[in-house]
């Protein structure tokens, strides 16, 4: 353990040094999130000042803002690198130099991007939540807050953002197979961003869909955290729930050790 | 009399040389064929999935602040196309903030005889964005039988006038943003930042406060890419603001795009290795 604290940690460190050396990116780039959920707050807003009925699908006005700002925690805190970083070094031959080294080749993305998310929750989930809650306080006149519901989604959070990593390395390896991994990149996102519930609350959705979303990994990386913030899982949901996005996490873990392995064999690098 | 001839010399050398970039990027493009078709599929699908998501929203409500489901797809069509179109032509400039100057690539356009700032955007074709030119088109044409809307042939040319000049907006928002990269070696957070202002011009403006409504009409002047000539389209109003300030804005957003690239030229120091 002692060991591999001492191999891992500059991985942590380096990630935390790019974060604070390149600051002024790293602020636009919260900033380019938080216009994106006015986007979404906005637009929900509307839906529900043009419409009569007070709840929509089970939500309320206060919940729905609720939902679309821990939606922006969330799925900030999921986005992985991971994938264009394999792609950029297959096509310039420099993954050789990475499975080289005597250390765990998903293990190296998993702590360099570490760094980064741990400063970006800090400087986030406090600002937000606090945000969130006076309003919902402001909008309701009750206080909804609960601790125990924020610890669940701060360790729910982290499972999303184990499952999209674990996903993208494995999604980064297709850079052997297609050449156009950056549009291919779009695709996912784009088919993440919807079936996770980030644009649209799945519970908006048909029935038959909501139900398949829920089940593949897509609901654990979105949704489900912020369900379980929301207090709406509770009891056997809610282990039900955690359990899903455990099984995905090591699910996806597995299938890029298997992917890395297949891949190692077939490493053809021209040129160095 | 002298500078309008040397002006007209400047632009007609600055096509002729865009033509020969465009062909070049054409052989590249018919070479990489699967690549290029995977990008436009791509783009086609991340608007699907706003459309997919309107069409949920409209699923519960009648209409939107007063919009209906046809009027907001049109100006949400409007909008992808100027998009699209600076997407196609000048895409480029997004790889100056996130590589060209930090990798000290830079120093390439410095050595040839074209101005930098016209070397760059001339330098890609994009052709990912034609997945959104499609789709902004077709949206268009597909609620054009439910919009109530009286044409002319003056509304069409005004139409179109503020579709081109809106691209500008675009590219001179890039621009300004990818110049920061000059002083601070990258910037494609900042481009990213910018850019981003651009998703709130989709949807009709009426549906932000006060603030949000002024930001994206005087600060960062993304609404006049789609809502304001829209509304135009759409109503018959106004069109001295609604198509005048574009063509207005978007010289000026263009205008001081130029000019802070080249002082940004003079602040460059390369980052070569």
């Amino acid at each position: 353990m002692k060991r591999r604290f001492r191999i891992y940690y500059p991985f942590v460190n380096a990630g935390m040094q790019q974060v604070t050396t390149y600051r002024v990116d790293w602020i636009f780039y919260l900033l380019g999130n938080v216009v994106h959920s006015l986007v979404s707050f906005f637009i929900w807003q509307a839906v529900f000042l043009s419409g009569s009925e007070e709840t929509l699908n089970g939500f309320t006005m206060p919940q729905m803002i609720v939902y679309f700002f821990l939606i922006f925690i969330s799925d900030t805190m999921i986005t992985s690198d991971a994938s264009m970083m394999i792609a950029e070094e297959v096509r310039d031959g420099s993954i050789a130099m990475r499975m080289l080294r005597p250390v765990g080749y998903n293990a190296t993305f998993l702590f360099f991007e570490l760094g980064g998310k741990l400063l970006t929750q800090i400087v986030l989930i406090v600002p937000v939540v606090i945000g969130v809650e006076i309003s919902r306080f402001v909008l309701s006149g009750v206080v909804q807050f609960s601790v125990l519901n924020l610890l669940l989604f701060f360790v729910s959070t982290i499972l999303a953002y184990l499952i999209n990593l674990f996903f993208s390395i494995c999604f980064g390896f297709l850079a052997f197979v297609i050449k156009h991994i950056w549009g291919t990149n779009i695709m996912k996102n784009c088919i993440v961003s919807f079936c996770s519930g980030a644009m649209v609350p799945l519970s908006f959705m048909p029935d038959a869909l909501k139900t398949v979303f829920m089940l593949l990994p897509f609901a654990s990386l979105n949704y489900t955290p912020v369900m379980i913030y929301m207090g709406v899982y509770q009891g056997a949901d809610l282990l039900f729930y955690f359990g899903l996005q455990i099984f995905w996490a090591l699910f996806f873990w597995a299938l890029s050790k298997l992917l890395a392995m297949v891949s190692a064999k077939h490493l053809t690098v021209q040129g160095g | 009399m002298r500078y309008i001839r040397s002006l007209a010399h400047f632009i007609g050398r600055l096509v002729r040389i865009h033509r020969i970039f465009v062909a070049q990027e054409i052989k590249r493009m018919v070479e990489y064929k699967a690549d290029f078709f995977i990008g436009m599929i791509g783009f086609l699908m991340v608007q699907c999935s706003n459309l997919l998501m309107l069409w949920i929203i409209f699923n519960s409500i009648p209409t939107l602040m007063g919009w209906s489901l046809p009027e907001v797809v049109f100006i949400y069509g409007f909008s992808l196309i100027p998009k699209g179109l600076d997407h196609l032509l000048y895409d480029n400039l997004w790889m100056v903030g996130s590589t060209i100057v930090s990798k000290g690539e830079f120093d390439k356009y410095l050595t040839r005889p074209i101005n930098t700032l016209a070397h760059v955007l001339f330098e890609k074709l994009q052709v990912d964005a034609i997945g959104e030119l499609v789709m902004g088109i077709a949206l268009i044409c597909s609620v054009l039988p439910q919009i109530s809307v009286e044409w002319s042939f003056g509304k069409i040319l005004l139409g179109l006038v503020s579709m081109f000049f809106s691209t500008y907006i675009f590219t001179g928002v890039k621009t300004l943003t990818a110049s920061v990269s000059f002083w601070r070696k990258r910037s494609s957070n900042i481009i990213t930042l910018g850019y981003k202002f651009a998703n709130f011009t989709k949807y009709p403006a009426t549906i932000y406060n006060e603030f949000i409504k002024n930001l994206i009409t005087y600060i960062i002047p993304f609404a006049f890419t789609s809502y304001y000539p829209s509304v135009y389209i759409l109503t018959g109003d106004n069109p001295l603001f609604n198509v005048g300030v574009t063509v207005l804005v978007s010289v000026l957003v263009m205008g001081s795009g130029v000019i802070v690239w080249h002082l940004g030229l003079r602040a460059y120091e390369s980052a070569g290795s």
